[in-house]
């Protein structure tokens, strides 16, 4: 499983490594499974290597499920491979992406 | 055997036997021979012998018609070699009048010409002349002098004999001549044909279907005037050149010859076209027949990258097809080579990208077909239109059959250039797996490895990685459904030009049809590998598998114009 932590009222989820069609299903879970606490989502990429589609549909379903119990969601440390995956995929500009746990709003 | 010594015995036997017997030998001497000279002197010696002459000779109408040679004697003087003037003498009216002439006795006859005689010091007497005639016309005579035996006069006898054999000496005459008519032609066709065969041994080499450039060259007769011409000039390029020499026949040939063994020679020297064509115009100002000229178009092609550089010598612009159908003539002002020394001529260039670039010379638009119009630029272009779907072999025979119908009037030379983007794909990996997404990394790798050595930069590196790692992902989940035990296997080739991927399995075929790229818009998970496939690469495909089991999708990525090597 990912590492979590809390930066003021946010949870941070670490995703690691390759997020692949091998571990995905994991990442996913670990989303759901941190905004079933109620609280805003930070989700920080800066330990991915690799992100393939699956990776990237397991954070769009963060974004929603955070949407339909109005909780907030971003992306934090986004490194430059995986944001031209997002670019490609046109969903750079859907998220929410802040360089950096500190940067998103108190 | 002298079958006269055998049958002139002491007087006896059949007088007429020994006629018919001498006329036989004579006869088959001069069936038999071939040296007319030889065979003329042996046959007067022998007519003299037994017509018991004390001289003879046989005399034939030179070519000039004018006058009359005698071409083989017997007896005490030889006059071999002696010449008069037709009509002139004994034998000269013989020729004219196409008769036998018996003169008994010269002393009477105003016609004789005492000229010979007193410078040879023989004393004529008596005289029987008769013509040799052939297919109607008199070539020439045979005369005996001075019957020996009895009053030293020729009869009737003797006038029946000399006629017969007249008509033998004749038929030789004819014979020898066909032989040595024969001989000749003989003679010229040999060296025709080994003309031939030297210009077949400086065409190139035939190539395979792989070749970016297929030419033909089809002489109108046995030599020919047009040359076509290409090999290796390193670094994946092919120099080529085509040329026309004015004039026909063994000149035109021979300057042929030389111009494209110059063009080869400087060409392999690497020499680029416009300095070529400078170099060779200057050498055949200097050294080739007055009146004579070449024109050519040379260059150098990269089939790999598809760039294309060539220099015109007046000769007919090339034609290029392009990939949309549409047809461009790239005409040039300069002369052709060996009529202005100095001349400077320009490079011109393109890349040819799909599309088919024609070299050719008149002999192609000129060209008829049975119904004897001539082919034109129109008819040309009509032709490769209708054979565009053929490969280059095929198309370019197709052309040439089409004017073949009628009989070749002037020599053929056609010549195509096409990129070759397949040629030469080299394996450069080979991955079998199972259809478990742990896998995938493995593969990430393979793809990863294959990008940077093929040169490519890292932003394009990524793109690769995830456009076949989401081929990967669907063939998984969708054309194995989840089934980890599925096989795979990825093939990854290469050429200069392009960097290709090959993803087959062996699940049940997918209809590509309902490969659908997902609208983007639409946010929902899953769906992104297929957009993310045809966006990344530049081309991508589904194969025919072999045996008809399973799926290949097939993704290639350009190397140049994403600044790879």
């Amino acid at each position: 499983m990912y590492d979590v932590t809390t930066s003021g009222r946010y949870d941070v989820v670490y995703l690691k490594g390759d997020v692949d069609l091998s571990c995905s299903p994991k990442a996913r879970e670990s989303l759901l499974a941190q905004l079933s606490t109620g609280r805003p989502l930070l989700v920080d990429l800066s330990g991915v290597t690799y992100m393939d589609s699956s990776g990237v549909a397991s954070l769009v379903e963060g974004l929603q499920t955070a949407k339909k119990k109005g909780l907030s969601f971003a992306l934090v440390a986004v490194s430059k491979p995986v944001m031209s995956v997002l670019a490609l995929a046109r969903l750079d500009k859907v998220f929410t992406i802040y360089p950096s746990a500190q940067d998103a709003p108190a | 055997m002298d079958l006269i010594q055998q049958l002139l015995p002491v007087g006896e036997g059949d007088a007429e036997e020994r006629r018919l017997l001498l006329l036989a030998e004579i006869s088959q001497a001069f069936a038999g021979a071939l040296d007319l000279d030889i065979t003329l002197r042996n046959a007067v010696e022998k007519v003299c012998a037994y017509m018991d002459s004390e001289a003879g000779s046989i005399f034939i109408l030179d070519d000039s018609g004018q006058s009359l040679v005698c071409r083989g004697c017997a007896g005490p003087v030889d006059i071999t070699g002696l010449a008069i003037p037709a009509g002139r003498g004994i034998v000269g009216r013989s020729v004219r009048d196409n008769v036998v002439v018996m003169v008994r006795d010269v002393r009477e006859d105003p016609d004789f010409s005492g000229a010979v005689d007193a410078k040879t010091g023989f004393v004529t007497r008596s005289i029987l002349c008769a013509p040799l005639s052939l297919q109607g016309r008199t070539i020439g005579a045979i005369e005996v002098i001075n019957k020996r035996e009895g009053d030293h006069l020729f009869g009737p006898l003797d006038r029946t004999m000399l006629q017969v054999l007249a008509s033998a000496a004749a038929l030789a005459v004819h014979n020898a001549r066909m032989a040595i008519g024969l001989v000749e032609q003989e003679r010229i066709r040999r060296e025709l044909d080994l003309a031939r065969d030297l210009q077949r041994s400086l065409l190139p080499a035939e190539c395979d279907e792989d070749c970016a450039i297929t030419g033909v060259n089809l002489p109108a007769r046995e030599v020919s005037g047009d040359f076509f011409d290409h090999f290796e000039c390193g670094e994946g390029r092919t120099c080529f050149s085509l040329g026309d020499v004015s004039g026909k026949g063994m000149n035109a040939a021979l300057l042929m010859a030389k111009t494209s063994s110059l063009l080869r020679c400087l060409g392999k020297m690497g020499m680029r076209p416009g300095e070529l064509l400078t170099r060779v115009n200057n050498e055949l100002c200097d050294s080739a027949t007055r009146g004579m000229f070449v024109t050519a178009v040379t260059g150098i092609f990269n089939s790999a990258t598809g760039e294309l550089i060539w220099a015109n010598a007046g000769h007919q612009p090339p034609l290029l097809r392009g990939r949309d159908g549409q047809y461009r003539e790239y005409a040039a002002a300069a002369p052709p080579l060996g009529i202005l020394p100095g001349v400077e001529y320009e490079e011109q260039r393109l890349f040819l990208d799909e599309g088919s670039f024609y070299l050719f010379t008149d002999g192609v638009t000129e060209g008829r077909d049975f119904k004897g119009g001539m082919l034109e630029l129109e008819g040309f272009t009509g032709l490769l239109d209708q054979n565009a779907a053929r490969p280059a072999r095929e198309r370019i025979d197709a052309v040439v059959k089409h004017i073949q119908q009628a009989p070749l009037h002037d020599d053929i030379t056609l010549m195509v250039l096409e990129s070759r983007p397949h040629a030469g794909l080299k394996l450069l990996d080979k991955l079998r797996f199972v259809a478990d997404p742990a896998q995938l990394k493995r593969v990430r790798a393979a793809v990863r490895a294959a990008a940077q050595a093929s040169g490519f930069a890292e932003e394009v590196t990524e793109h690769l990685i995830l456009a076949v790692n989401e081929a990967c992902m669907n063939v998984i989940q969708h054309a194995y459904k989840g089934d980890a035990a599925g096989e795979i296997v990825l093939e990854i080739l290469n050429n200069p030009q392009r960097l290709v991927f090959r993803l087959k399995d062996y699940a049940p075929p997918v209809n590509p049809a309902m490969i659908k790229s997902r609208d983007l818009d639409d946010i929902r998970p899953g769906g992104l590998g297929v957009h993310f496939i045809t966006t990344l690469m530049d081309e991508h495909r589904y194969l025919p598998h072999s045996g008809g089991i399973g799926n290949v999708l097939e993704m290639v990525k350009y190397k140049t114009a994403n600044g790879a090597a």
